[in-house]
């Protein structure tokens, strides 16, 4: 017999535990106050949830003025990885950073100093932002660097994780089993094991820039 | 790992007397306990206690179906494209990872944090077979560089001060002489980079496998698990056959319950959700992702009255509630869990016989239960198990000395021979008292009895023999 058979075997013929729990009935979500929003509270919510997380936001005007932030944010780091454009909510990044002699490098370049990536969601009650990986969107250029920019879309904005998940279903499951890995990102890397004292940037970037686009300006 | 809760007693008088420990244990649990109580009920008390009730249906549910939902679990992880293995025991496991290993000629292993891989003691293994296992959690790390087994589920260091952690640098990976823990781990981040970089396979754990999805459910702070699943060319996670769970929506009720009584947050940095390995048009990301399921004793467990302590979802805040673990810390109840889960799992997972003192090891307070975010009922397997220790006659020493004690106290035929029964029964159990009388021994010498009692001695006189 197989081990697989061995412990189903096994299962099978034990006594069905807690056939006493009732059926699912509409879950709650953990952070109730969000779920009524409209798009304009989610966004200051998003925001200020992004600031409790230690992580930095800029809310550009236009395309171009997005651009200049984000070369001026890199600064004189002259390497970054990168996703391609076509993920990426604003239009022409690789070619301002060619003009400014910034190096776009292969996925598995360790010292580069900064990461762009774009995002293909945000839950507004956590300061979340959500990257999968697929075809120009490699999972490296959110983890490698010291920097991690995350051009975001506020138009991906939704309330929470239970509502990201509800979009999924929408969707059709079949295209979220599509990405062969979907991380929900919350924060700088940190770490609390040295007497719970907090360090950012354990293993993963230490800073967390979020380029807000199509954001609402109040 | 080795077994060694029987020695419960004489380990948790070294934790009491070590004075870094009982500082660096009683401050992180403390604190943890806080963020635990402010996380949980930021909304409202209601709120908390609701979801708390959520994610305790939500995994008695997926129990419940346990075969059934393995099944499924399986065909969507295969359909994803992982590879599916079957482990009964830990020497399976092992050898599974072994082979897997020997197939990749790996020389380099980076490893997330998993109890499941302590439990199986998979690094030795490993390591026997001359494979450099690089643990890269950074508590896991310092206790690696030590050679010590993690002392809670979550903080693994939570036993060792800075200072300690500090010397521990210097001595074993020469870091140069800092008080600041920010210095020390950005050294940790130096020194592990190369091997994130360039080992050959990443083992991990897994909070959750997603059935309706195929999907593998990983938490963390650090970011050293993304590394071990996206950097090397194979991931090989091992997670426990209870693990699985239904669908999505349990998954966020779940993780975010895990989260928030763990650290106290609303979600750990990186919630990951591993759908296979590295699609064609992916740079990055393994070629072959293993989800290996490991019994180790689970099935043995599951239908019966133990059957709840499977919904565990490893957050450790019965461990930061609970006065004993606060005052011996992790490494008293002597093998991979502390804490009441620990003093509930071991005896399931490795023998009643093998940890006999641990269903002692509580004041049955009731804290534990009331912070565990699944609703397990901690104090009532505690008990239970007290109940098979006497009923199952699982130690022949125990029993013996309890019938002793019994036949003294039960029929008033046996009242002149009541105290020599009693020095019997202490005779044969030592200094550790069964029953009610257990807790106060496992701290405590019993008084020994008197030679003869005041009976005996009156008898003795009436015969003429007392001098
Ligand atoms: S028993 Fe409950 S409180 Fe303890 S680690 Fe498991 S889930 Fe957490």
């Amino acid at each position: 017999m197989s081990s697989r058979e061995k412990i189903l075997g096994r299962l099978r013929a034990a006594q069905k535990p807690f056939t006493d729990i009732p059926p699912v009935t509409q879950p709650r979500h953990m952070v109730p106050d969000v779920v009524d929003m409209g798009p304009a509270e989610l966004q200051a919510r998003f925001m200020a949830e992004l600031e409790l997380l230690g992580c930095t936001i800029y809310r550009p005007s236009d395309n171009q003025d997005a651009l200049d932030h984000i070369i001026a944010h890199i600064g004189d780091a002259k390497q970054v990885l990168s996703w391609d454009d076509a993920h990426l909510p604003v239009t022409g990044l690789s070619a301002a950073l060619k003009e400014a002699s910034i190096d776009v490098m292969p996925f598995n370049d360790g010292e580069a100093y900064v990461g762009i990536t774009g995002a293909d969601a945000a839950l507004a009650a956590t300061g979340s932002v959500i990257v999968s990986s697929g075809a120009g969107k490699f999972r490296t250029a959110s983890l490698l660097p010291d920097i991690h920019i995350a051009i975001v879309d506020a138009n991906k904005l939704v309330a929470d994780f239970e509502t990201w998940i509800a979009n999924q279903r929408e969707q059709g499951l079949s295209a979220f089993r599509e990405s062969s890995n979907t991380t929900i990102i919350t924060g700088p890397s940190k770490t609390a094991d040295i007497a719970q004292i907090l360090i950012k940037g354990a293993h993963g970037p230490r800073k967390l820039h979020v380029v807000l686009v199509n954001a609402a300006v109040s | 790992m080795q077994v060694n809760s029987n020695n419960f007693v004489s380990l948790a008088e070294i934790a009491i007397h070590n004075p870094e420990l009982q500082d660096a244990v009683s401050d992180g649990t403390r604190r943890a306990y806080d963020k635990r109580a402010n996380s949980m009920f930021a909304d409202s008390n209601e709120q908390g206690e609701a979801m708390r009730h959520q994610a305790f249906e939500a995994k008695r549910r997926a129990l419940r179906n346990l075969p059934d939902l393995l099944e499924k679990a399986e065909s969507n992880l295969l359909s994803n494209g992982f590879k599916v293995l079957w482990a009964v025991d830990a020497d399976e496991a092992n050898r599974q990872v072994q082979a897997i290993l020997k197939d990749h000629e790996a020389s380099t292993v980076i490893k997330s944090k998993s109890m499941l891989t302590e439990e199986i003691g998979l690094n030795h293994i490993l390591e026997d077979s001359d494979i450099r296992v690089v643990e890269t959690d950074l508590g896991e790390y310092i206790i690696q560089l030590n050679n010590e087994p993690p002392s809670h589920i979550v903080a693994p260091v939570i036993h060792k001060t800075k200072a300690e952690i500090r010397d521990i640098f210097i001595r074993e990976i020469n870091m140069e002489y800092t008080d600041d823990a920010g210095e020390m781990v950005a050294y940790a981040r130096k020194m592990l980079r190369r091997d994130f970089l360039n080992a050959d396979v990443g083992i991990s754990g897994g909070n959750f496998i997603i059935a309706e999805t195929g999907s593998l459910g990983l938490v963390m702070n650090e970011g050293n698990g993304r590394m071990c699943t996206t950097m090397p060319n194979v991931h090989i996670a091992l997670v426990g056959i209870e693990k699985v769970i239904e669908n999505l929506e349990d998954y966020a009720t779940l993780d975010q319950v895990l989260t928030r009584s763990g650290t106290g947050q609303n979600l750990t940095v990186y919630t990951n959700i591993i759908n296979g390995p590295s699609r064609e048009s992916e740079v990055d990301g393994p070629d072959e992702v293993y989800v290996i399921f490991v019994d180790n004793g689970r099935s043995e467990v599951y239908g019966t009255k133990y059957t709840e302590a499977l919904s565990c979802i490893r957050c450790g805040a019965c461990q930061n509630a609970c006065p004993v673990y606060r005052s011996v810390g992790g490494h008293a109840y002597g093998w991979v869990y502390g804490g009441p889960i620990g003093a509930v799992l071991t005896p399931l997972y490795t023998g009643l016989e093998n940890a006999t003192p641990l269903p002692h090891a509580s004041s049955l307070c009731g804290s534990c239960k009331q912070v565990c975010p699944v609703d397990i009922d901690l104090p009532r397997m505690l008990l239970d198990l007290r109940y098979d220790l006497v009923h199952e006659k699982v130690d022949n020493k125990w029993q013996l000395g309890l019938r002793g004690w019994a036949m003294g106290m039960q029929s008033p035929l046996l009242y002149g021979m009541g105290a020599k029964a009693a020095r019997m029964g202490q005779k044969l159990m030592g200094d550790n008292m069964p029953g009610v009388l257990g807790n106060w021994t496992e701290y405590r010498d019993f008084p020994d009895f008197a030679p003869k009692s005041f009976h005996e001695m009156w008898q003795d006189r009436q015969k003429g023999k007392l001098q």
